[in-house]
């Protein structure tokens, strides 16, 4: 086997492998942020010895908390949520469950993934950079992510080889994109039409297409903001801005244009996010429930209409900026539209295992909890819809809370049923059954405990990306939850080694998987 | 061609168009938000340049691949001379000079598949000729 493989099986266990090592950068990023929320005076030697400009004397600046805070959410959305459900398990699975013999194009497939990694690479490098990583977040709005070094720590080079890196992860994901449809559309084998294929194929057809209009239109909204840095054009930046009291010599740019762009973007990735995991989730259900999806056709033509409303509604993210009510109406009635073929999918999941033989084996366990996880995130997201209520809620962590449930651990829930569920095909043997149940349980009771408390942050209307609460006289009543979803953070960070230890531990002594062991009806299976 | 091919040009094709559209927009609103709009003056010559994408085009249809491309590589280096003309710190003749080098790219890309695969990447070019007369009206007429 060789890394510059086009085998797709081989590609797809790279991805798989590049979305664990940067989710695990992306965890411990997170748990330093944590740390630093409820000990925001605490010196630390590592974070000294990790960013000695940054936290001096193991002290972190507040600069570098948005520095984590940015690069925690550029890996975990990008490397990880848009890369392991799509690129890695469905390169792997969607030719052998159509029946063809690779992806319609396996070299372009290769240079998908080390593009992919370059980009990867590419955005790490911010770190050792002068001044260090961005700033900005992962939205990198300008006219902070436009102006260069003059805007602080991270935003000269830092901030550059951001912006490239997601240059280069567009342009791999709208290769990804090519040969995923172009797979679907041309490679079937004969007899399988398109309501022939799983939901799981059908779930990465939609993601591919979503990708292939959205990422254009970020690589677009990137270029602009590059230039707007390297080149002194005033696409964002504008006129008479004054920054560290020096007036920028920019004319008449429009902030608010790149966050039309981004959010073009922007909420199609939460579909891109979150619609594999559907897939393997009817599948999962089924299995496990001894019966075929209920409402196939309507399972499918709801991915379809989520996919399709979800490029109609980017405006919900922009609100506050400013925009005619009217428009704010618009948004609104459509993103609340988005409740329905949604509610089409929770109710037909919720029939799927109505009557069924339900064997609660670790992979069910993580589709149920996913279910869990999506209607939960899902009513907040209805709350979210409605400007009104957005007025208030924006940028607090009613927010934060509400995308990490829906967008980050739902899918996450379906990366681990994925896991468990195509493991005998991955590996040949199973992941280990009482290790996966405590993960589950752990990790189920772990997530809503840290998630939960921070809707109750946001009411009571605690700002986000807010490095030190204690700075501010309202806020330091809610230190105690603060507190608590640490520790519940720590504890669930914990008990993903258990997972980690199962993955690895598994792939070479777990126990050996029979041809289709779960019974399952897909093509997948049966392959040679 | 192949099917396969020819569904993954036109996908190439779409995302493309969905680079190109996103620049309009952009492109769009900045002209109205703007109070600095000063409409960029084409060079002649960068007209001139179109006779080129059809040129290679009506080569493409007479199957005279490698001479397609030659015109093609000549089209880019007039896109690259203009780019290179342009003033970035002026709104209107930055965002001109986005769409002709991103133009150029997508020519220097469909010109070198020309070269080398022939017949299989007459789709491609065919769009690229189109999408250069876009937007040589984009930046020389509605701008």
């Amino acid at each position: 086997m060789t890394i510059f493989s086009t085998d797709h099986k081989v590609i797809g266990k790279q991805y798989i492998g590049l979305s664990l090592f940067a989710v695990l950068i992306g965890m411990a990023l997170s748990l330093a942020m944590r740390y630093h929320l409820v000990h925001p005076d605490a010196k630390v030697r590592l974070f000294q010895m990790l960013w000695p400009d940054g936290a001096p004397g193991g002290q972190m600046t507040p600069e570098l908390y948005l520095s984590l805070m940015t690069m925690h959410g550029t890996i975990m959305v990008f490397f990880v949520l848009t890369t392991a459900p799509q690129s890695g398990f469905g390169n792997y699975f969607l030719p052998l469950q159509i029946g063809a013999h690779d992806m319609a194009f396996p070299v372009l497939n290769m240079l998908s993934f080390w593009t992919t990694t370059l980009s990867f690479l590419v955005l790490m490098a911010a770190f050792v950079v002068e001044g260090g990583a961005p700033l900005s977040g992962w939205t990198a709005y300008p006219p902070l992510s436009a102006l260069g070094k003059i805007a602080g720590p991270g935003q000269g080079l830092g901030q550059d080889l951001w912006v490239l890196s997601i240059a280069l992860f567009c342009v791999a994901s709208l290769m990804a994109a090519i040969n995923f449809i172009a797979t679907i559309i041309e490679l079937r084998a004969p007899g399988v039409g398109y309501f022939d294929m799983p939901l799981t194929a059908w779930a990465w057809f939609v993601t591919a297409l979503i990708s292939l209009f959205a990422f254009a239109v970020l690589l677009a909204g990137g270029i602009l903001l590059l230039l707007d840095r390297m080149a002194g054009t005033s696409f964002f930046i504008p006129g008479g801005l004054v920054v560290s009291d020096q007036i920028q010599a920019r004319s008449g740019g429009s902030p608010i244009l790149f966050q039309h762009l981004f959010w073009f973007f922007g909420h199609p990735e939460v579909y891109i996010a979150i619609l594999p995991g559907m897939g393997v989730i009817s599948t999962v259900l089924s299995v496990f429930s001894g019966k075929k999806v209920f409402g196939y056709r309507a399972m499918a033509y709801a991915m379809l209409a989520i996919g399709g409303l979800g490029f109609l509604v980017w405006g919900h993210h922009m609100f506050i900026s400013g925009m005619s009510p009217y428009s704010s109406v618009a948004f609104s009635v459509l993103t609340l539209a988005i409740g329905v073929p949604s509610a089409i999918k929770t109710f037909n999941w919720i029939a799927t295992l109505w009557g069924g033989r339900i064997r609660f084996k670790a992979a069910m366990l993580y589709a149920l909890g996913f279910v869990s996880l999506f209607i939960t995130g899902g009513v907040t997201g209805l709350v979210l819809g409605q400007p009104g209520l957005d007025l208030y809620f924006h940028d607090t962590y009613f927010v934060v809370a509400h995308f990490h449930l829906i967008m980050g651990v739902a899918a996450i829930f379906a990366i681990f049923a994925a896991l468990h569920y195509w493991f005998p095909l991955l590996y040949g043997r199973f992941l280990n059954e009482t290790l996966g149940k405590i993960h589950f349980y752990g990790t189920f009771v772990g997530v809503y405990a840290v998630f939960v408390p921070l809707h109750f942050a946001g009411i009571a209307g605690n700002p986000r990306r807010y490095p030190d609460f204690k700075e501010y006289e309202f806020l330091k009543s809610l230190m105690p939850l603060h507190v608590g979803v640490t520790h519940a953070a720590y504890s669930l960070a914990a008990i993903q080694l258990l997972f980690l230890f199962n993955y690895f531990w598994s792939q070479r002594k777990g126990k050996l998987a029979d041809k289709n062991p779960w019974g399952a009806a897909t093509r997948e299976w049966n392959h040679d | 061609m192949t099917n396969v091919a020819r569904t993954g040009q036109t996908l190439l094709i779409v995302a493309s168009s969905m680079l190109f559209a996103a620049f309009t927009s952009a492109m769009v609103v900045r002209r109205a938000t703007g109070t600095d709009w000063i409409a960029p003056s084409v060079p002649v010559w960068l007209w001139a340049a179109a006779l080129l994408a059809i040129a290679a085009s009506c080569l493409v249809a007479k199957k005279f691949y490698r001479s397609a491309a030659l015109c093609g590589f000549a089209l880019v280096a007039s896109q690259i001379a203009c780019a290179a003309s342009l003033r970035m710190g002026d709104v209107a003749q930055s965002f001109a000079a986005v769409l002709v080098t991103a133009h150029a790219a997508h020519a220097l890309f469909g010109a070198c598949a020309l070269w080398w695969k022939g017949e299989r990447a007459s789709l491609f070019w065919h769009f690229a000729g189109a999408l250069w007369l876009y937007v040589l009206w984009l930046i020389g007429v509605w701008a």
